[in-house]
């Protein structure tokens, strides 16, 4: 646990003396800012749906870019082979790496409080569906995190393993576009369930679904358990 | 303390490391040389953990390295061939956080951290960010971080390597302060690193060991041993070197070369036969200009050893 907490403390202190983390909440607030707006302007209700939704789709782009460097960067400087000398748990490794992104995804979401805040003082906004739509952003970070983690693992090149975790979170994305194309209709609701969209509307809607935050939870420990299964294995090759 | 039973590391069709034993016990100091290329650093890898091996067992402290991994991990310090070095970080602060992941006791870190530093000589350089250090600086954080919690056994990869000679002076006294009390396991290719820090070498090649023994054992491989070099000095139509051959002792004398009246000779003898020669001199009326023992030395024997396996 210690081990993990001082990774965790690592991982985070990296984010913020390189200026990734600085770089990267400027332009995540730029686009929520952005979201924001057009939202507000274009529905003239007192509500952040648009922002939540759009952020969603934003954010897999985004937090492969956050999550890149963890195992690849690692691999490239070498310390690697400090982490999996010393007497530290693989699972701490991962813990660690995936609480410290997680939290920066946090620190995100606790600048964006600032559009709540614009919206009661101009109106009376739904406090519920905010804390619900809150709710799912932070599972989907959870769950991008944990992809991004696992594409970070498969390469020692941060920026491939970047673009490789958009590669992996693009299917969920698409999911639902196809889904509405297929004849066959297992096929359908299994690429409807497969779809982040259909499972983050329901938050946005002020709808806590244990089936969703199931669905989210899932898939971060699925990734987690592919990046413990990745990261294994690489000491093999 | 280690020990390593037909190791083996095969990388596909290729064999990295072929079935290697050896032993090695507490507080001594073994050089693990070969070419590059030999298996050196594959076969520290194995013991520390980070690669399993494809066959063989190997085991640290009594703990075996592939079956209990994290007592070995706990009991070792290893610098890898490249420093682990995260950029971003400043010397203290990645200190502090190796000597929290290799389990330091909270209330012992800040005084172990500036132990270290000052250990391998960088106190005071705490705020220097890892990105910027020059090859030896690194390096040095590279010691201090294996050092920090106080480990039994000590595996060096190339301690050494890419340092001006007065950075490796520095490192050699360091890590001979090191060995007093720990077993140190280290890799190089440079022959006079083993000649300044072993009592002992293994000596790796295409993945076998060629040899394991001590240095002197090891340069007495070497087919011709000791030989001496005699310059004589003696009036015309002597012939110095039948005369030297002649003495009680000697096994064979080659003349090298006749300048200035100076026969110079090269004498072969299981004992120092300088004093007799010398004798031999004063008796004959002859002048000795200089007599010296020639020792084959480790790059010799290394060669041999190295040579002999192609």
């Amino acid at each position: 646990m210690n081990a993990a907490f001082a990774i965790f403390k690592k991982e985070l202190h990296i984010y913020f003396v390189s200026p990734l983390a600085t770089v990267f909440l400027a332009a995540f607030l730029f686009l929520a800012g952005l979201f924001f707006y057009l939202g507000v302007a274009m529905s003239g209700e007192a509500s952040l749906r648009v922002m939540m939704g759009n952020l969603s789709i934003a954010l897999m782009f985004l937090l492969p870019m956050l999550t890149m460097r963890h195992f690849a960067e690692e691999e490239r400087n070498g310390t690697l082979e400090l982490m999996m000398t010393a007497p530290v748990p693989l699972w701490a490794l991962l813990v660690g790496k995936w609480s410290a992104s997680v939290a920066l995804c946090g620190l995100l979401l606790v600048g964006t409080l600032l559009f709540p805040a614009i919206l009661a003082y101009y109106g009376e906004p739904d406090w519920g569906v905010i804390a619900t739509s809150y709710l799912g952003l932070g599972l989907c970070c959870m769950a991008f995190v944990s992809a991004g983690l696992f594409a970070s693992s498969l390469t020692d090149e941060p920026v491939a393993a970047g673009f490789l975790g958009v590669l992996v979170l693009l299917p969920f994305w698409l999911a639902g576009t196809v889904s509405e194309m297929v004849e066959s209709d297992w096929l359908r609701v299994v690429l409807r369930e497969l779809a982040i969209l259909t499972h983050i509307d329901g938050f946005s809607k002020g709808i806590v679904d244990s089936a969703d935050v199931v669905w989210f939870l899932l898939i971060s420990v699925g990734f987690l358990f592919l990046t413990w299964r990745s990261v294994e294995s690489r000491r093999w090759r | 303390m280690i020990a390593v039973d037909q190791l083996t590391k095969r990388f596909g069709a290729f064999t990295a490391v072929d079935s290697i034993s050896f032993e090695i016990n507490v507080g001594q100091v073994v050089g693990f040389i070969g070419p590059n290329g030999a298996g050196k650093t594959t076969t520290m890898r194995m013991l520390t953990g980070f690669i399993p091996c494809s066959g063989g067992r190997a085991s640290i402290a009594g703990h075996d390295v592939f079956d209990d991994p994290m007592s070995v991990r706990r009991r070792i310090g290893y610098l890898p061939e490249t420093p682990p070095l995260y950029p971003e970080l400043t010397i203290g602060s990645y200190l502090r956080f190796v000597s929290q992941i290799r389990e330091v006791p909270r209330s012992e870190q800040v005084r172990r951290v500036g132990d270290v530093m000052e250990r391998v000589g960088l106190s005071g350089w705490e705020n220097r960010i890892l990105g910027s250090l020059s090859k030896g600086y690194r390096q040095r954080v590279g010691l201090a971080q294996a050092i920090i919690h106080d480990p039994a056994v000590l595996i060096l990869d190339e301690p050494t390597s890419g340092l001006d000679p007065r950075q490796v002076v520095g490192i050699r006294d360091f890590v001979r302060n090191l060995a007093e009390d720990r077993t140190v396991i280290l890799s190089t290719h440079i022959l006079s690193e083993v000649e300044a820090l072993a009592e002992r070498a293994i000596v790796i090649d295409g993945g076998q060991i060629v040899a394991d023994d001590t240095l002197d054992g090891l340069r007495g491989r070497v087919g011709d041993g000791v030989r001496y070099r005699v310059e004589l000095c003696a009036q015309n139509g002597v012939h110095v070197a039948t005369e030297v051959g002649a003495l009680v002792g000697v096994q064979q004398v080659e003349p090298i070369g006749e300048a200035d009246g100076v026969t110079t000779l090269d004498v072969r003898a299981p004992s120092d036969p300088r004093t007799a020669i010398a004798g031999l001199a004063t008796g004959n009326g002859w002048q000795v200009r200089a007599m010296e023992k020639h020792a084959p030395n480790l790059e010799e024997a290394f060669l041999h050893l190295v040579g002999a396996e192609r």
